[in-house]
């Protein structure tokens, strides 16, 4: 009986299957446009570009002139040259070989710097601190590197690095260069005396004419900080460290040291501050400033613009802003499951209704009467006479059309409709028989069901 | 996003099913619908060579047309083509029993 008479096909489970589906995929979609920036606010400096062009050059002499010298000398100085190093180092590094140096001072402008490459003879060209030579250019790359290069102009690290790479030597050990000591009590005592009176200090020598107030409240929004400005440091001698006993002088206070173009930062989340600000800072500007003469004021501003961006990028001092449960996040993941779940269950529900057609099995009745009308016909053949032969045969054609019809599982009504046209001829048929009880209608009826 | 194969996948299944669900049982019918009528031609056509066979002058004219309803039989058309031939051989099949008849 299951059989005979299946469930109705559960179209509306189908229907809402596919809606569930493509809902699904809606919210697929629309997840897709969110994004999940956390913003703090854009930070209002760009610390993209140093904004302060660099004072005049000291100047070079002529190519010539300065190829003359570098043949005389292997260590040419010019006029404003910074950059020290460490001779017998860098003599072990070249392994032997001859070492040519020519030492520009920094802040050449660009026809000068093509002047000072334009030099023939000179192994390595130091501007400013940027060293470079052959087709090679010596960079620091650590905070150890940056700090001798920038706090006493030492390019010990970099040359022996150069040379020893123009030489085919194995390249140096990584040292730190820079000796530190802690200030003595009197510095100490003349730097701590300017910080709480003003909140700067400027030693002798040092260039910061002041402090750049818009970067400095961008840097540390709330608080006033601590400035303390000295001058390049001389090289192989012990450098102080202001910046701790500072910090233990005025606890819970940014404290800002430079020495010469070198920036140290103690104070409040130094541990996890200092270091990333050093690193980006001398990472995007250390070859800029190291071929430079910038004023310390420009280097500051530059140094606190990259602070604020530090600050502003969330990594610093600032807790995460709360973000309220999103479920659709929450379901994101199980959506494509969801999702297959109902594309499976519509394909088989649709294969379903494809495969199987709607029922049309005939009547029993229709085989039945086919039967009747066969039997009918085959008597009649024997009794036929001239006058009833066309419609027997027609009605013959009828019947074998009407189980062609049957054979080939054509709707029901066609083939009764075929029979009647059957039927209608044996009928006429019939008529031109001398018997009776040829008839269909009588002959079906007689015949045993 | 590594589960986009699956929703992409998953959409053009959905697509292709409902077309699927949509057009076979369609294409199923009207298939039917063809060799119905077209039984229908033929049946008609067998019933109106039997009617020529039996008749005892010629008829020009349903000649004519049953020739031309074999002629559309012959060449296997659709739905349209199987009207035609039906509608052609039973009007020469109404000539011939109307000549037969006298």
């Amino acid at each position: 009986m299951a059989d005979r008479f299946p469930r109705p096909r559960p179209e509306w489970l189908r229907w809402a299957v596919l809606g569930v589906a493509a809902g699904i995929l809606v919210i697929f979609l629309g997840a897709q446009r969110q994004s999940i920036e956390v913003s703090y606010g854009a930070s209002p400096s760009t610390a993209q570009r140093i904004d302060q062009e660099p004072p005049g050059s000291a100047g070079v002499p002529s190519v010539e002139e300065m190829s003359a010298l570098i043949r005389a000398k292997p260590v040419v100085r010019l006029p404003g040259a910074v950059a020290s190093w460490d001779e017998a180092a860098v003599r072990a590094a070249a392994g032997g070989a001859e070492v040519r140096i020519l030492v520009a001072p920094p802040g050449l402008d660009k026809a000068e710097q093509d002047r000072v490459r334009d030099v023939e003879g000179a192994t390595v060209r130091i501007i400013g601190t940027q060293v470079s030579g052959g087709l090679y250019r010596s960079t620091g790359s650590t905070a150890a590197d940056w700090r001798s290069q920038f706090a006493t102009g030492d390019v010990t690290t970099l040359l022996m690095g150069l040379v020893a790479e123009l030489n085919d030597q194995p390249a140096p050990a990584e040292t730190d260069r820079l000796a530190r000591r802690d200030p003595s009590a009197a510095e100490l005592r003349a730097v701590t005396a300017d910080l709480r009176r003003t909140g700067v200090h400027v030693a002798a020598g040092a260039t910061l004419t002041e402090v750049p107030a818009a970067a400095a409240a961008a840097a540390f929004p709330g608080r006033r900080a601590l400035y303390v400005a000295l001058p390049q440091q001389p090289a192989g001698k012990p450098v102080p460290r202001y910046g701790p006993a500072l910090a233990a002088s005025f606890p819970d206070t940014p404290i800002v040291v430079m020495y010469g173009s070198w920036i140290e930062y103690d104070g409040p989340d130094a541990a996890g501050f200092a270091e990333l600000a050093t690193a980006t800072y001398y990472g995007r500007f250390g070859d800029l400033l190291s071929r430079s003469a910038y004023p310390q004021r420009a280097v500051l501003a530059t140094y606190l613009d990259r602070a604020a961006d530090v600050r502003y990028s969330g990594l610093f001092d600032r807790p995460l802003p709360y973000r309220p449960l999103d479920p659709v996040r929450v379901a994101l993941p199980a959506l494509p499951w969801l999702f297959t779940a109902c594309v499976v269950a519509f394909l088989l529900l649709s294969a379903r209704s494809v495969r199987r057609p709607a029922p049309s099995a005939p009547s029993l009745g229709t085989p039945a009467r086919l039967a009747g009308l066969t039997g009918l016909a085959v008597e009649m053949s024997a009794l036929t006479s001239r006058a009833s032969d066309p419609a027997l045969t027609r009605g013959i054609t009828k019947l074998l059309a009407a189980r062609d019809a049957l054979a080939g599982n054509l709707p029901d009504p066609h083939a009764r409709e075929l029979l009647d046209d059957a039927e209608a001829e044996l009928d006429e048929a019939a008529q031109h028989l001398p018997f009776d009880g040829y008839r269909p209608g009588d002959y079906l009826r007689r015949r045993p069901a | 996003m590594s589960t986009w194969p699956i929703w992409t996948v998953g959409a053009v299944l959905l697509i292709g099913a409902g077309f699927a669900a949509v057009a076979v049982p369609r294409l199923r019918a009207g298939d039917l619908h063809r060799r119905t009528e077209w039984s229908a031609a033929r049946a008609a056509i067998g019933t109106a060579t039997v009617s020529r066979d039996a008749c005892p002058v010629p008829v020009a004219e349903a000649e004519q047309l049953l020739s031309r309803a074999e002629l559309i039989a012959a060449g296997r058309g659709g739905l349209a083509a199987a009207r035609a031939a039906a509608e052609c051989a039973r009007r020469a099949d109404a000539l011939w029993r109307a000549a037969a008849r006298g």
